[in-house]
């Protein structure tokens, strides 16, 4: 099982780098439906997790539902609607974007390893793993143009929320409080939303947040 | 029934979205009107919660909740008004949404558990979005775009944020429901660290709603881009609940003892909003992104009264109430500058006094308050955040402080005069002023002036409790 749930953490740790380095919308997007996926997995395979009770279940296979299907299959309509599949003029290029990518996974396993937390054994790893989503999402809101990619960055900093949560809840309170976070899918909901709808009432033909550039000081 | 005052507007909302236009700016001045009612009736305690466990009847919050009910009751008379004039993409839209919007933020102060505050703070981006959103041009487009996303990142922090207060309480090895009033009576109890960490991300998250810079970035563009009453509702009344997630974080701090650390936090906070706000009012080509720096500004007041306690602390609560009368009624205001010049650009506007008296009056009166002269109660709230300041010994921060004022009166007033007195503007007045929608913006003037110059003793005496935990007090 150790096997298992650290391939886990290796392949959010990869999706994570994949995404700061694509230049495909299309690509994006289903990267996030597997990263969705994966993350909402995690939680199975983890060592020292109590015996699921039947509410945590529904719970998991619904954030599985929401994270791996439902969201990436919004933001896969919004792609094809809005034709946003040219690449990106990001404003941090992809192979310094990767380079950040790699800090932030040194950074993290720094941190994590100052917090002095007792964790348990494979708790680090997920514990190194959900901070470098978490910041690698933040860094993706503001590295790049494009509403649609602004959204996945905020969708893979709501991951590594999640994570960062899964790793340090050991007590029913705080899993409780991390089990909302399925109400900031409604904000990426709505966001994917904002970008469908606008598009089809308007005739702009791209979402891209550059045109948006009228407001300033 | 508490939960009255939440469903009430909840309900008038979703009705009135399906209405035509005409019953629906009825139900919408009626159910403001029914609902400041609930609010007073609720202010003496007459109505107790159903839930307990999720709502309460806490000072700060009723304070925050009488201060939005009444200018939302006024912003409502006077957007009755606005709509007739104006071309919206949907009317029934507005009235639902402020409706709903009205709901969320009744919620905000009532919320007494951590995820429910939460939960309402994300309600109110939800419904507050499709309002600036209103005029559909592009760059309400932007500002909306830019107003959800940045808020949604600070509520995603502000999860984080109860997620480790909570976590403080499960280390502590403590089990009791995760409200602030019961977390506060445990509080020492909590582990510092995690609820230290707590404070930080719950100040950047909620900090990034009530507009405290860095986090700021959104407010220019989202009460320029906002319909008149909708710009007056978002600063008077939705900073204001934002600043409640604030201070009762800050509150639970100050019950751990260990309030030193989130003063600090929030005085350099506020007074970086004031340095910025100041910086970037000076060259404002449209009046109304002006008034946005000005709530930017009055919100680093509020948090650096917050941050400096004793004397200080009772000037910022009586700084939010005068700031929301007076925001709310400048841009109000400046809805009917719009009408009659058509631009929210200074450059187009000008020779106010002749052309639009009555509106001039209410702007430039308004102006005066919010640079803290007399008889407006800014003067006040600032004047006894200063002393209380000098009573602590802060006089670095103090004088960060006034000279930001000082700063921001100068690039202020230059724009204000412009506005007022530049002659030779050819501007064509295009919708005329008339009584109704000047009205509210005078009522919410003189609410101030008669707040400065009477404070019911029962809102002082809610002030007074409202403070006493975080050592504030008028008794230094």
């Amino acid at each position: 099982m150790i096997q298992l749930s650290d391939a886990l953490f290796s392949l959010t740790l990869l999706s994570v780098l994949f995404s700061l380095g694509s230049n495909r919308i299309m690509g994006l997007v289903k990267i996030m439906a597997f990263q969705g996926v994966v993350v909402s997995l995690i939680p199975f395979f983890l060592e020292h997790h109590e015996v699921f009770n039947s509410g945590a279940l529904i719970f998991l296979a619904v954030m599985l539902l929401i994270k791996g299907l439902l969201i990436p299959g919004l933001m896969y309509v919004a792609v094809k609607k809005v034709k946003i599949q040219r690449e990106i003029e990001p404003i941090v290029g992809y192979h310094a974007s990767l380079f950040a990518g790699l800090i932030f996974i040194l950074a993290s396993a720094f941190i994590a390893d100052k917090l002095y937390l007792s964790l348990p054994g494979d708790k680090v790893l997920l514990m190194i793993t959900a901070i470098t989503t978490l910041s690698a999402g933040l860094f993706l809101i503001m590295s790049r143009h494009k509403a649609i990619t602004q959204v996945i960055g905020y969708l893979m900093m709501e991951n590594g929320i999640y994570l960062v949560g899964t790793a340090l809840a050991h007590e029913t309170h705080a899993q409780f409080v991390v089990e909302f976070g399925v109400l900031l899918d409604l904000l990426v909901g709505v966001m994917v939303m904002g970008i469908i709808i606008y598009n089809i009432n308007s005739s702009y033909d791209d979402v891209d947040t550059t045109l948006l550039g009228q407001l300033r000081d | 029934m508490l939960e009255l005052t939440i469903l009430l507007p909840l309900f008038a909302g979703i009705i009135s979205m399906f209405l035509p236009v005409k019953p629906g700016r009825i139900i919408l001045v009626v159910t403001a009107a029914l609902h400041l009612q609930l609010i007073s009736l609720a202010w003496f305690g007459k109505v107790p919660p159903i839930l307990p466990d999720y709502f309460s009847v806490t000072p700060e919050g009723m304070l925050v909740l009488l201060v939005t009910s009444f200018i939302f009751f006024f912003i409502s008379l006077y957007a009755v008004s606005y709509m007739r004039v104006t071309k919206l993409s949907s009317e029934p839209l507005y009235i639902g949404c402020t409706l709903l919007f009205l709901a969320s933020m009744t919620m905000v102060a009532l919320a007494d558990h951590l995820v429910v505050l939460w939960i309402a703070i994300e309600a109110t981006t939800l419904m507050s979005a499709p309002l600036i959103f209103l005029h559909h041009s592009k760059s309400a487009l932007e500002a909306t775009w830019k107003y959800v996303m940045i808020c949604s990142v600070g509520i995603a922090l502000a999860l984080l944020g109860c997620f480790f207060v909570v976590l403080s309480m499960d280390v502590g090895n403590l089990h009791v429901p995760i409200t602030f009033s019961s977390l506060g009576l445990v509080a020492t109890q909590l582990e510092p660290v995690w609820l230290k960490a707590g404070f930080i991300f719950l100040v950047i998250g909620y900090g990034t709603k009530m507009g405290l810079a860095p986090m700021h970035t959104w407010l220019p563009d989202a009460h320029s881009e906002a319909p008149s009453p909708a710009s007056a509702l978002l600063s008077g009344a939705l900073l204001n609940c934002a600043f409640l997630g604030v201070y009762r974080s800050h509150k639970l701090l100050f019950q751990a003892g260990i309030g030193d650390f989130s003063s600090g936090i929030l005085i350099g906070f506020g007074l970086l909003s004031m340095l910025i706000a100041a910086i970037f009012i000076f060259n404002q080509t449209g009046y109304k992104r002006m008034l946005a720096y000005s709530s930017i500004e009055n919100m680093g007041i509020i948090a650096f009264g917050i941050g400096i306690g004793g004397l200080a602390t009772y000037g910022a609560m009586l700084h939010l109430i005068h700031h929301s009368l007076i925001k709310s009624s400048l841009f109000l205001s400046s809805g009917n500058i719009l009408l009659g010049y058509g631009s929210k650009l200074i450059n187009k506007t000008g020779n106010m006094v002749n052309l639009l008296p009555k509106t001039f009056i209410a702007f430039f009166a308004g102006c005066v308050g919010i640079s803290g002269f007399p008889p407006f109660g800014i003067f006040v709230s600032e004047l006894l955040i200063i002393m209380g300041a000098f009573q602590q010994g802060r006089n670095i921060c103090v004088s960060i402080f006034i000279f930001a004022l000082i700063l921001i009166f100068a690039g202020a007033s230059r724009l204000v005069l412009k506005m007022s007195f530049s002659p030779g503007s050819e501007a064509e007045i295009l919708v005329e002023e008339n009584l109704a929608r000047t009205l509210p913006s005078f009522a919410l003037l003189l609410a101030s002036i008669a707040l400065c110059v009477w404070l019911p003793e029962t809102v002082y005496q809610a002030i007074l409790s409202a403070i006493v935990t975080i050592g504030g007090g008028v008794n230094g």
